[in-house]
Protein backbone atom coordinates (compact mmCIF):
# COMPACT_ATOMS: atom_id res chain seq x y z
CA UNK A 1 0.00 0.00 0.00
CA UNK A 2 2.70 2.18 0.81
CA UNK A 3 4.58 1.10 -2.18
CA UNK A 4 1.90 2.11 -4.56
CA UNK A 5 1.64 5.88 -3.02
CA UNK A 6 5.33 6.68 -3.10
CA UNK A 7 4.84 4.77 -6.71
CA UNK A 8 2.34 7.69 -7.70
CA UNK A 9 3.92 10.29 -5.86
CA UNK A 10 6.61 9.61 -8.17
CA UNK A 11 4.54 9.07 -10.91
CA UNK A 12 3.17 12.49 -10.89
CA UNK A 13 6.45 14.53 -10.56
CA UNK A 14 7.94 12.25 -13.12
CA UNK A 15 5.13 13.25 -15.59
CA UNK A 16 5.66 17.24 -13.97
CA UNK A 17 9.25 17.27 -14.81
CA UNK A 18 8.81 15.95 -18.15
CA UNK A 19 6.24 18.37 -19.28
CA UNK A 20 8.68 21.35 -17.83
CA UNK A 21 11.34 20.10 -19.55
CA UNK A 22 9.44 19.24 -23.03
CA UNK A 23 8.14 22.94 -22.50
CA UNK A 24 11.44 24.54 -22.12
CA UNK A 25 12.58 22.48 -25.25
CA UNK A 26 9.71 23.49 -27.38
CA UNK A 27 10.41 27.29 -26.33
CA UNK A 28 14.25 27.14 -27.21
CA UNK A 29 12.93 25.83 -30.79
CA UNK A 30 10.45 28.15 -31.27
CA UNK A 31 12.69 30.51 -30.96
CA UNK A 32 15.66 29.47 -32.45
CA UNK A 33 13.11 29.32 -35.40
CA UNK A 34 12.14 33.06 -35.54
CA UNK A 35 15.93 34.21 -35.29
CA UNK A 36 16.25 31.71 -38.09
CA UNK A 37 13.51 33.35 -40.24
CA UNK A 38 15.29 36.78 -40.20
CA UNK A 39 17.89 37.11 -42.88
CA UNK A 40 20.72 39.29 -42.65
CA UNK A 41 21.94 41.22 -46.03
CA UNK A 42 25.42 43.04 -45.79
CA UNK A 43 27.52 44.70 -48.72
CA UNK A 44 29.66 47.85 -48.73
CA UNK A 45 30.15 49.82 -52.26
CA UNK A 46 33.03 52.32 -53.45
CA UNK A 47 31.24 55.47 -53.89
CA UNK A 48 32.43 59.10 -54.88
CA UNK A 49 31.73 61.86 -52.24
CA UNK A 50 28.51 62.56 -54.10
CA UNK A 51 26.88 59.57 -54.46
CA UNK A 52 22.91 59.83 -55.20
CA UNK A 53 20.96 56.80 -52.50
CA UNK A 54 18.01 55.37 -53.98
CA UNK A 55 16.10 53.12 -52.30
CA UNK A 56 12.01 51.94 -52.79
CA UNK A 57 11.17 49.80 -50.46
CA UNK A 58 7.90 47.69 -49.29
CA UNK A 59 7.47 47.66 -45.84
CA UNK A 60 9.90 48.23 -42.77
CA UNK A 61 11.86 50.78 -41.30
CA UNK A 62 15.43 52.30 -43.46
CA UNK A 63 17.88 54.34 -41.38
CA UNK A 64 20.50 56.53 -43.54
CA UNK A 65 23.30 57.76 -42.06
CA UNK A 66 25.88 60.09 -43.10
CA UNK A 67 30.00 59.38 -42.24
CA UNK A 68 33.00 60.45 -43.35
CA UNK A 69 34.11 57.10 -45.63
CA UNK A 70 34.00 57.63 -49.60
CA UNK A 71 31.80 54.32 -49.67
CA UNK A 72 28.19 52.87 -49.16
CA UNK A 73 27.49 50.20 -46.48
CA UNK A 74 24.20 48.06 -46.68
CA UNK A 75 23.15 46.06 -43.92
CA UNK A 76 19.34 44.76 -43.94
CA UNK A 77 17.48 42.46 -41.99
CA UNK A 78 14.82 40.97 -43.91
CA UNK A 79 11.78 39.03 -42.58
CA UNK A 80 10.11 35.80 -43.51
CA UNK A 81 9.17 35.35 -46.06
CA UNK A 82 12.75 37.35 -47.23
CA UNK A 83 11.97 40.10 -49.73
CA UNK A 84 15.14 39.38 -52.46
CA UNK A 85 17.63 42.33 -52.85
CA UNK A 86 20.00 42.68 -55.52
CA UNK A 87 21.76 46.13 -54.60
CA UNK A 88 22.88 48.13 -58.15
CA UNK A 89 25.70 50.42 -58.20
CA UNK A 90 25.48 52.47 -61.22
CA UNK A 91 26.74 55.84 -62.11
CA UNK A 92 27.06 58.12 -58.93
CA UNK A 93 24.15 56.01 -58.05
CA UNK A 94 23.44 53.12 -55.28
CA UNK A 95 20.04 52.10 -56.38
CA UNK A 96 18.12 49.18 -54.47
CA UNK A 97 14.32 48.47 -55.80
CA UNK A 98 12.60 46.03 -53.44
CA UNK A 99 9.40 46.21 -54.83
CA UNK A 100 10.57 45.62 -58.00
CA UNK A 101 12.95 42.77 -57.51
CA UNK A 102 9.99 41.16 -56.04
CA UNK A 103 6.76 42.48 -58.05
CA UNK A 104 4.14 40.28 -58.14
CA UNK A 105 5.26 38.61 -54.52
CA UNK A 106 2.19 39.19 -52.02
CA UNK A 107 4.12 37.40 -49.41
CA UNK A 108 6.85 39.86 -48.69
CA UNK A 109 8.06 40.19 -45.10
CA UNK A 110 9.88 43.94 -44.02
CA UNK A 111 12.75 44.97 -44.97
CA UNK A 112 14.82 46.96 -42.19
CA UNK A 113 17.69 48.66 -44.04
CA UNK A 114 20.38 50.37 -42.32
CA UNK A 115 22.45 52.40 -44.86
CA UNK A 116 25.76 54.69 -44.04
CA UNK A 117 26.56 56.48 -46.75
CA UNK A 118 29.23 59.69 -47.64
CA UNK A 119 28.14 63.23 -45.63
CA UNK A 120 27.59 64.61 -49.00
CA UNK A 121 25.39 62.17 -50.66
CA UNK A 122 21.97 62.99 -51.95
CA UNK A 123 18.96 60.51 -50.36
CA UNK A 124 15.66 59.49 -52.64
CA UNK A 125 13.90 57.17 -49.89
CA UNK A 126 10.41 55.52 -51.01
CA UNK A 127 8.74 52.83 -49.28
CA UNK A 128 4.71 52.21 -48.92
CA UNK A 129 4.68 51.88 -45.07
CA UNK A 130 7.50 52.28 -42.40
CA UNK A 131 9.37 54.79 -40.59
CA UNK A 132 12.13 56.48 -42.39
CA UNK A 133 15.44 58.32 -40.47
CA UNK A 134 17.58 60.42 -42.32
CA UNK A 135 20.96 61.97 -40.34
CA UNK A 136 24.20 63.69 -40.92
CA UNK A 137 23.75 64.25 -44.19
CA UNK A 138 24.58 67.59 -46.62
CA UNK A 139 24.27 67.06 -49.94
CA UNK A 140 22.39 68.04 -53.00
CA UNK A 141 18.73 67.12 -52.15
CA UNK A 142 17.04 64.24 -49.40
CA UNK A 143 13.46 62.95 -50.17
CA UNK A 144 11.61 60.97 -48.03
CA UNK A 145 8.04 59.42 -49.27
CA UNK A 146 5.76 57.59 -47.26
CA UNK A 147 2.76 56.12 -49.30
CA UNK A 148 0.61 55.23 -46.27
CA UNK A 149 2.00 55.45 -42.82
CA UNK A 150 5.05 55.67 -40.94
CA UNK A 151 7.10 58.92 -39.40
CA UNK A 152 9.54 60.53 -41.03
CA UNK A 153 12.67 62.06 -39.12
CA UNK A 154 15.27 63.81 -40.78
CA UNK A 155 17.70 64.78 -38.28
CA UNK A 156 21.20 67.17 -39.16
CA UNK A 157 20.28 67.95 -43.03
CA UNK A 158 22.30 70.64 -44.66
CA UNK A 159 20.76 70.39 -48.53
CA UNK A 160 19.20 72.09 -51.14
CA UNK A 161 16.03 70.81 -51.78
CA UNK A 162 14.36 68.80 -48.76
CA UNK A 163 11.00 66.92 -49.70
CA UNK A 164 9.23 64.54 -46.84
CA UNK A 165 5.58 63.42 -47.09
CA UNK A 166 3.09 60.60 -45.29
CA UNK A 167 -0.30 59.91 -44.90
CA UNK A 168 -0.24 59.16 -41.24
CA UNK A 169 2.87 60.07 -39.20
CA UNK A 170 4.82 62.59 -37.87
CA UNK A 171 7.65 64.45 -40.02
CA UNK A 172 10.33 65.90 -38.16
CA UNK A 173 13.30 67.97 -39.58
CA UNK A 174 16.12 69.02 -37.81
CA UNK A 175 18.43 71.11 -40.47
CA UNK A 176 19.47 74.09 -42.32
CA UNK A 177 17.45 76.37 -44.99
CA UNK A 178 20.03 77.33 -48.00
CA UNK A 179 19.74 80.37 -50.10
CA UNK A 180 17.27 79.37 -52.58
CA UNK A 181 17.02 76.26 -52.03
CA UNK A 182 13.41 74.17 -51.67
CA UNK A 183 11.68 72.69 -48.74
CA UNK A 184 8.40 70.68 -48.61
CA UNK A 185 6.66 68.58 -45.90
CA UNK A 186 3.17 67.11 -46.30
CA UNK A 187 1.05 64.82 -43.89
CA UNK A 188 -2.20 64.19 -43.90
CA UNK A 189 -2.46 62.92 -40.22
CA UNK A 190 0.32 63.66 -37.86
CA UNK A 191 2.50 66.59 -36.61
CA UNK A 192 5.04 68.46 -38.20
CA UNK A 193 7.92 69.96 -36.08
CA UNK A 194 10.93 71.94 -38.38
CA UNK A 195 13.78 72.94 -36.35
CA UNK A 196 15.55 75.68 -38.61
CA UNK A 197 18.17 78.41 -37.62
CA UNK A 198 16.64 81.78 -36.47
CA UNK A 199 18.54 83.45 -39.42
CA UNK A 200 17.16 81.43 -42.56
CA UNK A 201 15.63 83.24 -45.29
CA UNK A 202 12.62 82.23 -46.52
CA UNK A 203 9.21 82.52 -48.18
CA UNK A 204 6.49 80.15 -46.21
CA UNK A 205 3.05 78.77 -47.10
CA UNK A 206 1.97 77.13 -44.20
CA UNK A 207 -1.18 75.39 -44.24
CA UNK A 208 -3.21 73.35 -41.52
CA UNK A 209 -7.00 73.89 -42.04
CA UNK A 210 -8.43 71.33 -39.99
CA UNK A 211 -6.45 71.88 -36.60
CA UNK A 212 -5.40 75.64 -37.52
CA UNK A 213 -2.37 74.60 -35.16
CA UNK A 214 0.21 76.77 -36.58
CA UNK A 215 2.86 77.46 -34.36
CA UNK A 216 5.64 80.12 -35.07
CA UNK A 217 7.60 79.84 -32.06
CA UNK A 218 10.55 82.19 -32.56
CA UNK A 219 9.56 83.37 -36.15
CA UNK A 220 6.26 84.59 -35.05
CA UNK A 221 7.86 88.23 -35.44
CA UNK A 222 9.23 88.32 -38.72
CA UNK A 223 6.83 89.22 -41.04
CA UNK A 224 4.22 86.11 -41.21
CA UNK A 225 0.66 86.49 -41.41
CA UNK A 226 -2.16 84.53 -40.61
CA UNK A 227 -5.17 84.23 -43.89
CA UNK A 228 -7.87 82.16 -44.54
CA UNK A 229 -9.58 82.01 -41.10
CA UNK A 230 -5.99 81.38 -39.81
CA UNK A 231 -5.84 78.19 -41.58
CA UNK A 232 -2.99 79.27 -43.23
CA UNK A 233 0.28 81.32 -42.76
CA UNK A 234 1.75 83.50 -45.42
CA UNK A 235 5.32 85.48 -45.80
CA UNK A 236 8.81 85.93 -46.10
CA UNK A 237 11.33 85.66 -43.04
CA UNK A 238 14.45 87.32 -44.47
CA UNK A 239 14.97 87.87 -47.80
CA UNK A 240 12.89 85.04 -48.63
CA UNK A 241 15.23 83.70 -51.03
CA UNK A 242 14.21 79.92 -50.46
CA UNK A 243 10.54 78.31 -50.42
CA UNK A 244 9.44 76.47 -47.18
CA UNK A 245 5.95 74.68 -48.17
CA UNK A 246 4.14 73.05 -45.36
CA UNK A 247 1.29 71.22 -45.25
CA UNK A 248 -1.03 69.48 -43.31
CA UNK A 249 -4.27 68.20 -43.53
CA UNK A 250 -5.44 67.30 -39.91
CA UNK A 251 -2.40 67.88 -37.93
CA UNK A 252 -0.43 70.68 -36.27
CA UNK A 253 2.60 72.89 -37.52
CA UNK A 254 5.29 73.97 -35.45
CA UNK A 255 8.74 76.13 -35.84
CA UNK A 256 11.33 75.54 -33.30
CA UNK A 257 14.44 77.85 -33.22
CA UNK A 258 17.70 75.62 -33.88
CA UNK B 1 20.41 122.10 -115.23
CA UNK B 2 18.11 118.87 -115.00
CA UNK B 3 15.05 117.75 -117.23
CA UNK B 4 12.80 119.09 -114.52
CA UNK B 5 14.07 122.55 -114.38
CA UNK B 6 14.23 122.85 -117.93
CA UNK B 7 10.87 121.87 -118.65
CA UNK B 8 9.73 124.56 -116.59
CA UNK B 9 11.47 127.00 -117.78
CA UNK B 10 10.89 125.52 -121.40
CA UNK B 11 7.69 128.74 -121.69
CA UNK B 12 10.17 131.43 -120.80
CA UNK B 13 12.85 130.05 -122.62
CA UNK B 14 10.55 130.37 -126.06
CA UNK B 15 9.28 133.15 -125.27
CA UNK B 16 12.57 134.56 -125.16
CA UNK B 17 11.85 135.93 -121.33
CA UNK B 18 15.18 134.24 -120.05
CA UNK B 19 18.00 135.63 -118.52
CA UNK B 20 21.72 135.51 -120.53
CA UNK B 21 23.03 132.57 -118.09
CA UNK B 22 19.76 130.76 -117.42
CA UNK B 23 19.14 130.64 -121.79
CA UNK B 24 22.76 129.41 -121.96
CA UNK B 25 22.03 126.99 -119.76
CA UNK B 26 19.05 126.12 -121.28
CA UNK B 27 20.80 125.55 -124.58
CA UNK B 28 23.50 123.31 -123.38
CA UNK B 29 21.06 120.46 -121.61
CA UNK B 30 18.56 120.88 -125.19
CA UNK B 31 21.68 120.19 -127.13
CA UNK B 32 22.52 116.99 -124.82
CA UNK B 33 18.79 115.84 -123.54
CA UNK B 34 17.00 114.27 -126.23
CA UNK B 35 13.75 114.37 -124.79
CA UNK B 36 13.70 117.72 -123.53
CA UNK B 37 14.60 118.77 -127.01
CA UNK B 38 11.59 116.88 -128.86
CA UNK B 39 9.33 118.66 -126.03
CA UNK B 40 10.92 121.96 -127.30
CA UNK B 41 10.74 121.15 -130.68
CA UNK B 42 6.86 120.40 -130.37
CA UNK B 43 5.73 123.61 -128.05
CA UNK B 44 7.51 125.74 -130.18
CA UNK B 45 5.59 123.59 -133.30
CA UNK B 46 2.23 124.66 -131.64
CA UNK B 47 3.04 128.08 -130.87
CA UNK B 48 4.46 128.78 -134.15
CA UNK B 49 0.95 127.52 -135.58
CA UNK B 50 -0.82 129.39 -133.26
CA UNK B 51 0.94 132.52 -133.76
CA UNK B 52 -0.55 132.54 -138.01
CA UNK B 53 -3.02 135.51 -138.39
CA UNK B 54 -4.85 133.35 -140.64
CA UNK B 55 -6.38 129.59 -140.37
CA UNK B 56 -6.55 128.39 -143.95
CA UNK B 57 -9.63 125.52 -145.00
CA UNK B 58 -7.08 122.81 -144.76
CA UNK B 59 -5.30 123.45 -141.24
CA UNK B 60 -8.89 124.08 -139.85
CA UNK B 61 -10.78 120.74 -138.76
CA UNK B 62 -13.57 119.96 -140.99
CA UNK B 63 -15.96 119.04 -138.24
CA UNK B 64 -14.59 120.60 -135.01
CA UNK B 65 -17.25 119.33 -132.84
CA UNK B 66 -16.80 116.32 -133.69
CA UNK B 67 -12.90 116.05 -133.23
CA UNK B 68 -13.44 117.10 -130.10
CA UNK B 69 -15.88 114.43 -129.65
CA UNK B 70 -13.39 111.53 -130.30
CA UNK B 71 -10.77 113.76 -128.34
CA UNK B 72 -13.02 113.37 -125.10
CA UNK B 73 -13.70 109.81 -125.82
CA UNK B 74 -9.77 109.16 -126.24
CA UNK B 75 -9.37 110.55 -122.74
CA UNK B 76 -12.12 108.94 -121.67
CA UNK B 77 -11.30 105.40 -122.31
CA UNK B 78 -7.78 105.87 -120.84
CA UNK B 79 -9.22 107.83 -117.46
CA UNK B 80 -11.91 105.37 -116.47
CA UNK B 81 -9.83 102.31 -115.82
CA UNK B 82 -7.60 104.12 -113.65
CA UNK B 83 -10.99 105.54 -111.82
CA UNK B 84 -11.96 101.89 -111.69
CA UNK B 85 -8.92 100.55 -110.05
CA UNK B 86 -9.11 103.43 -107.51
CA UNK B 87 -12.60 103.22 -106.82
CA UNK B 88 -11.95 99.35 -105.87
CA UNK B 89 -9.13 100.01 -103.71
CA UNK B 90 -10.93 102.29 -102.14
CA UNK B 91 -13.86 99.48 -101.38
CA UNK B 92 -11.43 97.13 -99.92
CA UNK B 93 -10.16 99.62 -97.91
CA UNK B 94 -13.81 100.37 -96.25
CA UNK B 95 -14.08 96.14 -96.27
CA UNK B 96 -11.28 96.67 -93.78
CA UNK B 97 -11.76 99.55 -91.78
CA UNK B 98 -15.21 100.11 -91.80
CA UNK B 99 -15.53 102.91 -94.87
CA UNK B 100 -12.68 105.37 -93.39
CA UNK B 101 -9.70 106.64 -95.11
CA UNK B 102 -6.89 105.41 -92.81
CA UNK B 103 -3.84 107.03 -94.32
CA UNK B 104 -1.97 108.03 -91.43
CA UNK B 105 1.16 110.03 -91.07
CA UNK B 106 4.19 109.03 -89.17
CA UNK B 107 3.44 110.69 -85.55
CA UNK B 108 -0.22 109.44 -85.88
CA UNK B 109 1.45 105.56 -86.37
CA UNK B 110 4.16 106.52 -83.47
CA UNK B 111 1.36 107.78 -81.51
CA UNK B 112 -0.54 104.70 -81.70
CA UNK B 113 2.23 102.56 -81.43
CA UNK B 114 3.24 104.32 -78.04
CA UNK B 115 -0.49 104.30 -76.67
CA UNK B 116 -1.27 100.50 -77.48
CA UNK B 117 2.44 99.99 -75.59
CA UNK B 118 1.58 101.55 -72.64
CA UNK B 119 -1.87 100.10 -72.37
CA UNK B 120 -0.34 96.38 -73.10
CA UNK B 121 2.03 97.18 -69.71
CA UNK B 122 -0.73 98.86 -67.94
CA UNK B 123 -2.93 95.49 -68.62
CA UNK B 124 0.26 93.16 -67.81
CA UNK B 125 0.82 95.10 -64.82
CA UNK B 126 -2.22 94.61 -63.23
CA UNK B 127 -2.59 91.00 -64.03
CA UNK B 128 0.50 90.51 -62.16
CA UNK B 129 -0.34 92.17 -59.66
CA UNK B 130 -3.30 90.05 -59.42
CA UNK B 131 -1.96 86.99 -59.37
CA UNK B 132 0.80 87.85 -57.00
CA UNK B 133 -2.04 88.96 -54.29
CA UNK B 134 -4.29 85.97 -55.21
CA UNK B 135 -1.11 83.50 -54.51
CA UNK B 136 -0.66 84.51 -50.77
CA UNK B 137 -3.93 85.77 -50.08
CA UNK B 138 -6.62 85.86 -52.08
CA UNK B 139 -6.26 82.32 -52.48
CA UNK B 140 -6.35 81.74 -48.79
CA UNK B 141 -10.09 83.61 -48.88
CA UNK B 142 -13.26 83.20 -50.19
CA UNK B 143 -13.06 85.35 -52.99
CA UNK B 144 -16.21 84.86 -55.57
CA UNK B 145 -15.46 86.05 -59.27
CA UNK B 146 -15.96 89.23 -60.67
CA UNK B 147 -18.99 90.56 -62.41
CA UNK B 148 -16.70 90.17 -65.44
CA UNK B 149 -15.59 86.77 -64.51
CA UNK B 150 -19.17 85.46 -64.49
CA UNK B 151 -20.50 87.26 -68.00
CA UNK B 152 -17.61 85.18 -69.57
CA UNK B 153 -18.32 81.81 -67.79
CA UNK B 154 -22.12 82.41 -69.21
CA UNK B 155 -21.06 83.20 -72.50
CA UNK B 156 -19.36 80.21 -72.14
CA UNK B 157 -15.64 82.11 -72.47
CA UNK B 158 -14.17 81.21 -69.59
CA UNK B 159 -14.70 79.30 -66.32
CA UNK B 160 -15.01 80.16 -62.50
CA UNK B 161 -12.39 79.19 -60.58
CA UNK B 162 -15.33 76.44 -59.34
CA UNK B 163 -16.16 75.62 -62.58
CA UNK B 164 -12.47 74.48 -63.11
CA UNK B 165 -12.69 72.15 -59.67
CA UNK B 166 -15.93 70.95 -60.27
CA UNK B 167 -14.44 69.87 -63.60
CA UNK B 168 -10.75 68.77 -61.99
CA UNK B 169 -12.68 66.65 -59.41
CA UNK B 170 -14.74 64.62 -62.07
CA UNK B 171 -11.59 64.17 -63.78
CA UNK B 172 -9.98 62.89 -60.34
CA UNK B 173 -13.03 60.92 -59.84
CA UNK B 174 -12.84 58.92 -62.28
CA UNK B 175 -9.30 58.08 -62.21
CA UNK B 176 -9.72 56.98 -58.49
CA UNK B 177 -12.88 54.67 -59.54
CA UNK B 178 -9.88 53.51 -62.37
CA UNK B 179 -6.93 52.26 -59.57
CA UNK B 180 -9.65 51.36 -56.94
CA UNK B 181 -11.15 48.39 -59.26
CA UNK B 182 -7.25 47.45 -59.95
CA UNK B 183 -7.10 47.73 -55.50
CA UNK B 184 -9.66 45.69 -54.82
CA UNK B 185 -8.37 42.90 -57.56
CA UNK B 186 -5.07 42.94 -55.73
CA UNK B 187 -6.06 42.74 -52.25
CA UNK B 188 -7.39 39.29 -51.47
CA UNK B 189 -3.47 38.50 -52.02
CA UNK B 190 -1.97 41.07 -49.31
CA UNK B 191 -1.58 39.98 -46.00
CA UNK B 192 -3.53 41.42 -42.88
CA UNK B 193 -1.18 44.00 -41.92
CA UNK B 194 -0.96 45.24 -44.78
CA UNK B 195 -4.86 45.48 -46.03
CA UNK B 196 -5.47 47.27 -42.14
CA UNK B 197 -2.91 49.76 -43.30
CA UNK B 198 -4.56 50.47 -46.60
CA UNK B 199 -7.69 51.08 -45.44
CA UNK B 200 -6.44 52.99 -42.59
CA UNK B 201 -5.19 55.19 -44.35
CA UNK B 202 -7.77 55.56 -47.11
CA UNK B 203 -10.31 55.84 -44.53
CA UNK B 204 -7.69 59.34 -43.09
CA UNK B 205 -8.15 60.59 -47.07
CA UNK B 206 -11.88 59.77 -47.43
CA UNK B 207 -12.08 61.80 -44.20
CA UNK B 208 -10.74 64.79 -45.19
CA UNK B 209 -12.15 64.36 -48.87
CA UNK B 210 -15.99 64.83 -46.83
CA UNK B 211 -14.31 67.37 -45.03
CA UNK B 212 -13.81 69.96 -47.47
CA UNK B 213 -17.17 68.39 -49.83
CA UNK B 214 -19.32 69.65 -47.26
CA UNK B 215 -16.61 72.84 -46.56
CA UNK B 216 -17.36 73.73 -49.85
CA UNK B 217 -21.04 72.88 -50.62
CA UNK B 218 -21.43 75.84 -47.88
CA UNK B 219 -19.25 78.24 -49.03
CA UNK B 220 -18.03 77.40 -52.97
CA UNK B 221 -15.68 79.85 -53.20
CA UNK B 222 -13.57 78.83 -50.50
CA UNK B 223 -10.43 78.52 -52.65
CA UNK B 224 -8.46 77.01 -49.73
CA UNK B 225 -10.83 74.53 -49.38
CA UNK B 226 -11.16 73.95 -52.65
CA UNK B 227 -7.08 73.40 -53.00
CA UNK B 228 -7.07 70.78 -50.12
CA UNK B 229 -9.30 69.24 -51.24
CA UNK B 230 -7.25 68.69 -55.15
CA UNK B 231 -4.19 67.55 -52.65
CA UNK B 232 -6.32 65.36 -50.70
CA UNK B 233 -7.73 63.37 -53.82
CA UNK B 234 -4.16 63.41 -55.29
CA UNK B 235 -3.10 61.75 -52.12
CA UNK B 236 -5.88 59.43 -52.38
CA UNK B 237 -4.76 58.84 -56.10
CA UNK B 238 -1.78 58.24 -54.98
CA UNK B 239 -2.19 55.61 -52.32
CA UNK B 240 -4.65 53.87 -55.11
CA UNK B 241 -2.12 53.35 -57.31
CA UNK B 242 0.92 52.25 -55.12
CA UNK B 243 -1.08 49.79 -53.09
CA UNK B 244 -2.59 48.44 -56.79
CA UNK B 245 0.80 46.96 -57.44
CA UNK B 246 1.62 45.43 -54.59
Amino acid sequence: MMFSRRLRQFAAIAAKTTILVLSVVFFFALSAEEVSAQKRFSKTYPAAKNIRLQLTNRSGTVIVEGWDRDEVRITALLEAPAANIVPQSLSGRIVIDVRKENQGRSDVGNVNFTIKVPFTSSVDIETVMGNLNVSNVNGGFVRAHITSEGDITLTNISAGSVSAENVIGDIFFDGDVQGTGSYRFASTRGNINLRIPLNSSFRLVATAPSTRSISLGSFSNQGLTFVGDGRRVVGKVGDGSASVIVSNQRGNISFIRR
Amino acid sequence: MNCERCQELLSEYIDGELDKKLSAEMDSHLGLCLECAELHEDFSGILLLCDKKEITEESAPPNPQAMWCRISNIIEAEIKPEIEKEQEIKAQRRGFFGGKNWSLSFSQIAASIVGIAIISSLLTFVGLKNAATEDLTTRASSAPPSLFQRALSKIGLAETAQETRERKVREQQALIEYWNKRVEARKALWDKPLREAFDRNLREIDQVVFDYTQTLEKDPFDELSGEMLDSALNEKMDLLREFSDL
